[in-house]
């Protein structure tokens, strides 16, 4: 709302600076959010809050101005007298849903004289950002303006039957209003009609059809209240917001209707050469009582943890125009004024009181504490793997939570079915996304384009779906991503590329910093976006947790990813069931260990996971360690074989190992092997 | 005897003139002096073999030449260590990079996302994990903004369904909350939430939020202002000062917008803070009595404060972050700074 300095001077004595109006207003709760200039006057602009509707005019803000400085308020000029003499024209108004208009008020006026408004009404509404048109049209823009209550002049003699009927639209009906546009209405719309058709959507836009024009001689003034949800609604529904429904909505002041007709009236005599050629009806079929509120000075300092003196709370709220009538030695009957459509409970009297004693007097304290504090579940879990990972290397990403369809279509999720946003804002946006791997890989996208050759990604953040019984759910979900060399290009290193073992190896170190001891990591064909060279997934007994492997061919090229990625996904709220298992403490040995390197050759068909299981499944006691060192496959051995260089360790806690032993030990294996794989050592 | 002698000692000498390091130093100690095979220990011997006259006279001439092959290794020994210890100190050049250890960065905003968790945990809160898909009840409804409500305008939501939405705030905690736990509470939800803004500069669909939900019974306004006062402090800076306006929000009463001291000239006025010393930075207020009410704690007992914080706007203030898609590009060049 924008406020002239020079206009509201009309309605409250102002002798501040805008500077300091606009820190007294902000501190009352109305924030003026910059200082202009129009027409060589400072204009305030203030924002609004949408519970109060009377502060969008010049009185109520001189209201409030009044109040804080203490100084009059000085109401603007009306006509007092609504009574035509003689009454010429008769017109009848007539309401038929008094829930949806509770309160009507009409005036006919003849004689008018259509022109432009005068030179200083025009300035008034162009600082004000209204366009000028005619005096009539100008005259109650001005009074909304100026009393914030919303006007709508009709012309009468376009009125077919010379009265109005306020009633719902029927279902189907349509109407052309004002701006030249044809709406369609429905049956909860409020309509004006003139008993053969609609003249007026209520409180939102009159009909083109009973415009004010040139050759308008007889004017109907509307004032009335309409019910705030239900102007709303129209409003909503037909994408049409004006200033009148803007400040329906919000909640009008019943009681204004005949001060701002008494106003409008006012001004068209003086400025159109208007009469009263129908006298005021006023028709109000639901009265409203004002709102009654009971106040207690120990509620006011128990709310605001300070007392305020009897006469502070009095003085303060009258000088904004409540009624207090004392029960008791200590507590108030208050009766709001009908504008403060805000007013409902004691709290709202008591922020009244706080704003104008001011915030910034309550003194500051801690409360008492009473409770412990905890983290969230995931908290620890979560701090640990960032850590861990950006201790590996690993940046944090953050994705949108959409998805577009062909992240669908590239990667499908693996369960379930995704979620769609009823009004999405864009096709790109229109799903919930299944899974963190289209994020990641178009985040590792947009570095590669910016030339980044080392990208380490993870990020933890939450994928959707719908839960069994169908509505949206959604659960925790880690993802990483990497890609580029391994460690960087220097001059000590020349950079392998990354590759599969080093996520992979990524993972195993996660595993064992968040203490899950036992986990399988295997070939799987199920997840369309990983390439089936090295697709796997991570599992923990029979639950899989994760996926890992490098990104599809296809996919690879699509990106235009220039080198490999590889990228996991696990499921944060499955990882968390394993993660943190006890630590089991073992004192040190005491004895020396022992180790022995043996390469052997076996088929390339034999994957690694079973030598290790089976060696381990040979329970020696002694056998602490296996380790593949080396891996060899080329001339030197026949070919479809693979060489493995496996390290064993062996330690005996009560005692020194001796040579023989540990060679028992190595035959033991070497048997296991040869029975089993056919495996052989391999000769140097 | 003494040719043989002779011949010894200058083959040893011209080994000797051969050790550079201590490896030929051993290997020459070996030749000469070793336990089984040295030429020394050989020729010793033979003294068995020699007639019984000769031995004393042998001997004697043998132990000479070890005691001399002993001495001149101990004096080349403290040579070659000395040189050997000189080339492990001559210096490499210090000056060229190390290895390139990768060390990662947290996200801006999940790293003050913990931050801020770990403020609250310190003050007693729990930090409660509430879905980002909400139902219209605890969004709005139940914080008081019935359907229809203007203030819904403000927040323009993305829907499933017609009553499966985004949530649009963090404010929900303060009903979860008040639905699952028992005064006195002091609870605190943190994450994203989506509005249906188009993504620009100034605007994302999606960002982050905290509120904060505290329901005792003798809350006041006061205790909310202190509790502000420290959460901010800690956040931003020991000397950081807050200031309460009135807000207007539906689910409190009294509403109150809170700004800090400006960060950038602590309050003398700067382009950043328009001149005016303070910086918008959140919204709070007393719990409305309809809330307390329809989550069904008695408001006549117990009273409470709730605030809520963009979290995003912190490291736009903080860092001078221009472009709040930034902070989902994922663009290294931009995380690595943090």
């Amino acid at each position: 709302m924008k406020i002239s300095i020079e206009w509201l001077k009309e309605y409250v004595d102002v002798r501040e600076s805008p500077e300091k109006l606009k820190e007294d207003l902000s501190m009352i709760g109305l924030l003026v959010e910059a200082i202009s200039e129009s027409n060589g006057s400072p204009v305030l602009e203030v924002e609004v809050t949408s519970n109060r509707p009377d502060c969008l005019n010049y009185v109520g803000i001189a209201r409030e101005l009044s109040a804080l400085y203490k100084r009059p308020l000085k109401n603007p000029l009306i006509q007092e007298k609504l009574t035509a003499s003689p009454d010429r024209i008769p017109y009848r108004i007539e309401i038929r849903d008094a829930d949806l208009c509770p309160r009507y008020v009409g005036l006919v006026m003849d004689g008018i004289r259509v022109e432009p408004s005068p030179q200083w009404m025009q300035k008034r509404l162009e600082a004000a950002g209204m366009r000028p048109l005619n005096n009539i049209v100008d005259i109650s823009n001005y009074v909304l303006l100026e009393m914030g209550h919303p006007l709508h002049t009709f012309d009468f003699d376009v009125l077919r039957q010379g009265k109005i009927v306020v009633a719902r639209a029927k279902q189907g009906e349509k109407m052309r209003t004002l701006d030249g546009t044809d709406r369609d209405l429905d049956g909860e719309m409020l309509l004006i009609n003139d008993g053969e058709g609609p003249v007026a959507i209520a409180g939102v836009m009159g009909g083109l059809n009973s415009e004010i024009s040139q050759s308008t001689k007889r004017v109907l003034i509307e004032s009335a209240y309409f019910q705030p949800a239900s102007v709303r609604r129209t409003s909503r529904k037909l994408g049409l917001s004006t200033e009148a429904s803007y400040r329906f909505e919000r909640g009008a002041d019943w009681d204004n209707t005949v001060p701002a007709l008494a106003r409008t009236c006012y001004l068209i005599e003086k400025l159109a050469g208007g009469r009263i050629a129908g006298g005021l009806q006023d028709v109000y079929p639901k009265k409203i009582a004002p709102v009654r509120i009971a106040l207690h000075q120990d509620h006011v300092t128990s709310l605001l943890g300070m007392p305020l003196t009897g006469d502070f709370i009095e003085s303060t709220l009258r000088g904004l125009g409540f009624q207090l009538e004392k029960r008791g030695p200590n507590a108030w009957d208050v009766t709001c004024p009908t504008c403060r459509a805000d007013m409902e409970l004691e709290a709202d009297l008591i922020e009244e009181l706080a704003c104008f004693y001011g915030y910034q007097n309550i003194p500051a304290i801690l409360p008492p504490s009473q409770t412990a504090g905890t983290h969230s579940s995931a908290y620890l879990l979560e701090n640990t793997i960032r850590n861990i990972l950006i201790g590996q290397g690993y940046s944090e990403a953050l994705n949108l939570s959409f998805a577009s369809e062909a992240d669908h279509r590239e990667f499908p999720p693996l369960e379930g079915d995704r979620v769609a946003i009823k009004n999405p804002l864009t096709e790109d946006t229109q799903y919930m996304r299944t899974t963190l791997a289209p994020g990641l890989v178009r985040s590792a996208k947009r570095n590669v384009n910016f030339d980044q050759r080392l990208i380490r990604l993870f990020e933890i953040g939450k994928v959707y779906g719908p839960k069994a019984d169908g509505v949206p759910g959604e659960r925790h979900a880690l993802g990483i991503l990497g890609a580029g060399g391994f460690a960087g290009q220097n001059w000590t290193n020349p950079s392998p590329d990354y590759g599969f073992f080093h996520l992979r190896g990524l993972i195993e170190a996660l595993m064992h910093g968040l203490r899950i001891r036992s986990f399988n990591i295997k070939p799987t064909t199920a997840v369309s976006w990983l390439n089936p060279r090295d697709a796997a997934t991570l599992e923990i007994g029979d639950d899989c947790i994760g996926l890992l492997g490098s990104l599809s061919p296809a996919l690879e090229d699509k990106y235009k990813l220039k080198q490999p990625v590889c990228l996991a996904e696990i499921n944060f709220e499955r990882l968390a069931k394993y993660a943190f298992s006890p630590v089991t403490y073992e004192s040190l040995p005491k004895y020396p260990s022992v180790e022995r390197d043996m390469s052997i050759v076996v088929s390339r068909d034999t994957v690694y996971h079973a030598i290790h299981d089976g060696i381990a499944g040979l329970k020696i006691p002694e056998l602490t360690g296996i380790e593949l060192i080396d891996v060899y496959e080329g001339e030197k051995i026949p070919s479809g074989n693979v060489s493995l260089t496996l390290r064993l360790t062996f330690q005996d806690r009560e005692k020194t190992l001796t040579v023989d032993r540990v060679q028992d030990f190595v035959d033991t294996v070497l048997a296991f092997l040869n029975k089993s794989y056919g495996a052989g050592l391999r000769s140097l | 005897m003494n040719d043989a002698i002779e011949k010894l000692q200058r083959l040893f000498e011209a080994d000797l003139a051969t050790v550079t390091d201590m490896e030929t130093w051993k290997s020459v100690r070996d030749k000469y002096l070793a336990r089984e095979s040295g030429m020394i220990t050989g020729e010793l011997k033979r003294l068995r073999d020699l007639p019984k006259e000769e031995r004393p006279a042998f001997g004697q001439a043998m132990n000479q030449v070890r005691a001399m092959v002993e001495e001149r290794l101990q004096e080349r020994f403290a040579t070659v260590k000395k040189s050997e210890l000189s080339a492990r100190q001559r210096p490499i050049d210090v000056t060229r990079p190390g290895f390139p250890f990768a060390l990662g960065s947290a996200h801006p905003i999940k790293k003050l996302q913990a931050e801020i968790e770990d403020i609250f945990v310190s003050m007693g809160f729990q930090i409660l994990s509430l879905p980002e898909i909400e139902t219209d009840y605890y969004n709005f409804e139940a914080l008081n903004m019935p359907r229809n409500h203007p203030a819904r305008d403000a927040q323009d939501t993305f829907y499933f369904d017609d009553t499966m939405l985004l949530r649009t705030h963090c404010t929900s905690v303060d009903v979860h909350a008040m639905e699952a736990m028992k005064p006195p509470i002091r609870a605190v939800s943190i994450g994203k939430v989506y509005r249906r803004d188009p993504f620009d500069a100034t605007h994302s669909p999606m960002f982050h939020q905290v509120d904060v939900v505290v329901i005792e019974e003798g809350l006041h306004m006061g205790h909310m202002k202190g509790m502000l006062e420290v959460f901010l402090q800690r956040l931003f800076s020991p000397d950081t000062r807050t200031r309460l306006r009135p807000g207007f929000f539906p689910f409190v009463e009294p509403g109150a917008e809170v700004d800090i001291s400006c960060i950038f000239c602590s309050g003398a006025g700067c382009p950043k803070c328009k001149q005016s010393g303070w910086i918008e930075i959140l919204g709070a207020g007393m719990i409305h009595p309809k809330v307390l009410r329809m989550s069904g704690i008695d408001d006549s007992r117990f009273s409470g404060f709730a605030w809520g914080m963009g979290i995003d706007r912190v490291p736009i203030l903080k860092y001078g972050v221009d472009d709040i898609r930034l902070f989902f590009e994922n663009d290294l060049r931009f995380l690595k700074q943090f």
